[in-house]
């Protein structure tokens, strides 16, 4: 992924107050011709510059430091692998210059394929469902069976002169039996569809609510601060126990806690290991679930009944979530987010970080957490005056799918479907529990170091599947030297690289081996 | 009635009774003597109890399926050229190549006219 070129953006927007290249310059110490290189994306700016240029545009650094930019461009770039799109031969090189120049449009381009990678991945999933589907199978066979009987039974009616009263009653029972059948089986097959047209869900939600919070770069101040508050005014300020919380939650709100054997359980109850039993104030929990996904479902019911309003207020005229549905699931995540920051308070947590170089299996043993939620938590380490490293962060299951994701500027991650296979998310289910490292390089020049781990989500038990999942954080490599998994690492050695793309449909190593698919562009 | 037989003995292999009763009466009008079967096994058992000219089999038959029905059928030698009209809901390019390997001589998807049916049987059987 290249470098954001703002220089488009900058010359739209000089434009549009009317002032010349020559103003601008002198007004920001450079000279015309300078700017000139600038405006045509011949030259980078940044830092001191960068932000004089912004002031002197009446601009927030944010909109120029190429951020959105960068992103739109991800999306952009993405687009440019649809296979009803190959003929055109977009480069994917020219999305800045277009982003630039037609911010709105490039926007409007992203939302409308957004739209249509959900429909046809609807309408794939449906067409799949109705090829497989046993009910709708068995409905479908009915039904013309019983039109079959029905045009048997008329037509003798209609073509055999000679029937006597007796057969011809006979037939026109066969003919109204069938006809009630028939209406049962298409009674059926109605509500059938209705169920389906009520249970269908948009993959836009997901979309949305990873834009929503990487716009807020997955820091919510006001939540940090509701989440302070209630720890100090319930636990002393001190991490909760799972006996406090317990206590909180009943205390607070009358919710019990339950623990049931896994064998009284339906699946859908067995779900995150944790069902809410609203109707009767209990929140019902697997013997099989792990202690510190308990403790940490038990925190975020009790963040989404007491830090509410903190919430709502994150998510009130939010207007990337267009639907009750992304809504929901923004709202969930908002609750995670606060319980995470009720089990690992935030300046405590960012000391810790600091002191044990980011050994995130020793945060997760101090806080009781699992290396997953610990994972989270150092992503959200951005409070202005008190930083952490800034990460990105993915989470793969066994069968290689993205299942959550937080991006870093100039780190590509797939929105849907697969990464690299190079990548150390993959290479980590190779060795179960124990940390992969790896010293990445983009065939941008950039390099990250990538650090992951696989981890059960449930209880293993001799006879129960344990589904496997992959947490990976990734960093610049400039970062590296801060944490424990760069130590020994020469970040700028080649032989320490592992040359990786975004996926094998968007790289253009055209010579990896590891190829599973040909690039869009090239070969 | 007065419908006189032509000789020959057609099973009727279908687990929809009502259609099985139609399809007996126009096929027994039509001069041909009937059995029937409302499942797999019963046909199994009707196919390799007595001789037959003829077979109207029901894809989806519960028990035994129509498909598996035809393999036996085409794997005994003394049933290898008895006739057999695969009848079937679906109408799908996979059901049809699945018939013609199993050995199926003609495939009629409902839901079908009578007249489709008596010319089928009237084909197999002459020819």
């Amino acid at each position: 992924m290249p470098r954001a070129h703002i220089g488009s953006k900058i010359r739209e927007r000089r434009k549009a107050l009317g002032q010349t290249q020559a103003a601008l310059a002198k007004q920001v110490g450079i000279s015309a011709s300078y700017l000139n290189l600038i405006e045509a994306n011949k030259r980078q700016i940044g830092g001191h510059l960068l932000q004089k240029t912004a002031t002197a545009l009446d601009l927030e650094l944010d909109s120029l430091d190429g951020a959105v930019e960068r992103r739109l461009a991800e999306h952009l770039h993405e687009l440019t692998a649809e296979p009803i799109l190959k003929n055109l031969e977009l480069d994917p090189a020219g999305a800045f210059d277009f982003i630039g120049r037609y911010p709105k449009w490039a926007r409007a381009l992203v939302t409308t394929h957004r739209a249509l990678k959900d429909q046809t991945e609807l309408a794939a999933a449906l067409s799949d469902r109705l090829n497989h589907d046993p009910f709708l199978s068995d409905a479908v066979h009915n039904m013309l069976t019983n039109v079959t009987a029905i045009r048997s039974a008329s037509e003798i009616l209609e073509t055999v002169s000679d029937l006597d009263a007796g057969q011809r009653a006979r037939f026109d029972k066969i003919i109204g039996n069938e006809s009630q059948r028939l209406s049962d089986v298409a009674a059926k097959l109605a509500a059938y569809f209705d169920k389906a047209g009520a249970e269908m869900r948009s993959l836009t939600p997901a979309e949305e609510v990873d834009d929503f919070l990487w716009e807020h770069g997955n820091y919510f101040p006001g939540l940090e601060a509701a989440a302070e508050s209630l720890l100090t005014g319930q636990f002393e300020g001190q991490p909760a126990s799972e006996a406090d919380l317990i206590l909180a939650l009943a205390r607070r709100h009358g919710i019990e806690i339950e623990d049931r054997a896994e064998a009284d359980l339906t699946d859908l109850m067995l779900r995150n290991g944790c069902h809410d039993d609203q109707a009767n104030n209990r929140l019902i929990f697997s013997d099989t679930v792990p202690v510190t996904t308990k403790r940490f479902q038990i925190a975020r019911s009790l963040a989404e009944r007491s830090l509410g309003d903190a919430i709502k207020a994150e998510l009130e005229e939010e207007q990337r979530l267009t639907s009750k549905a992304a809504y929901n699931r923004a709202s969930r995540a908002l609750s995670s987010y606060a319980a995470g920051a009720m089990l690992m308070p935030y300046t405590s947590f960012l000391k810790d970080t600091l002191g044990l170089r980011y050994d995130v299996e020793r945060l997760a043993h101090r806080y009781q957490v699992s290396f997953e939620q610990a994972c989270h938590r150092l992503v959200t380490l951005k409070r202005p005056d008190a930083t952490g490293i800034p990460f990105a962060f993915i989470r793969a299951d066994a069968a290689g799918f993205v299942t959550k994701r937080f991006p870093l500027q100039r780190l590509p991650l797939p929105r849907l479907g697969h990464a690299c296979p190079l990548w150390a998310v993959y290479t980590a289910f190779q060795s179960p529990g124990m940390i992969m490292r790896q010293l990445a390089e983009l065939p941008s020049g950039d390099r990250f170091l990538f650090f992951a781990r696989s981890a059960s989500k449930e209880q293993a038990t001799f006879q129960t599947h344990r589904p496997l999942v992959s947490i990976m954080l990734a960093c610049d490599s400039i970062y590296a030297d801060q944490t424990i998994y760069g130590d020994g690492l020469n970040v700028s050695a080649p032989s320490f690289v592992t040359p990786i793309g975004p996926t094998c449909r968007l790289c253009s190593r055209e010579t990896c081996r590891y190829r599973e698919e040909d690039p869009i562009i090239g070969v | 009635m007065g419908v006189v037989s032509l000789g020959k003995r057609v099973l009727i292999a279908e687990d929809e009774p009502h259609l099985v009763e139609s399809l007996s009466f126009i096929l027994n009008r039509a001069g041909y003597d009937i059995e029937t079967a409302l499942d797999g096994e019963a046909a199994v058992q009707s196919i390799w109890a007595m001789p037959l000219d003829l077979i109207i089999l029901d894809v989806m038959l519960p028990k035994v399926n129509g498909f598996e029905i035809l393999k036996k059928i085409r794997a005994d030698a003394r049933l290898k050229s008895l006739p057999v009209i695969v009848l079937t809901a679906k109408g799908q390019n996979q059901d049809r190549a699945m018939a013609k390997e199993m050995g199926a001589d003609l495939f009629l998807t409902k839901p079908f006219s009578n007249k489709a049916v008596v010319a089928a049987v009237e084909e197999l059987i002459s020819g």
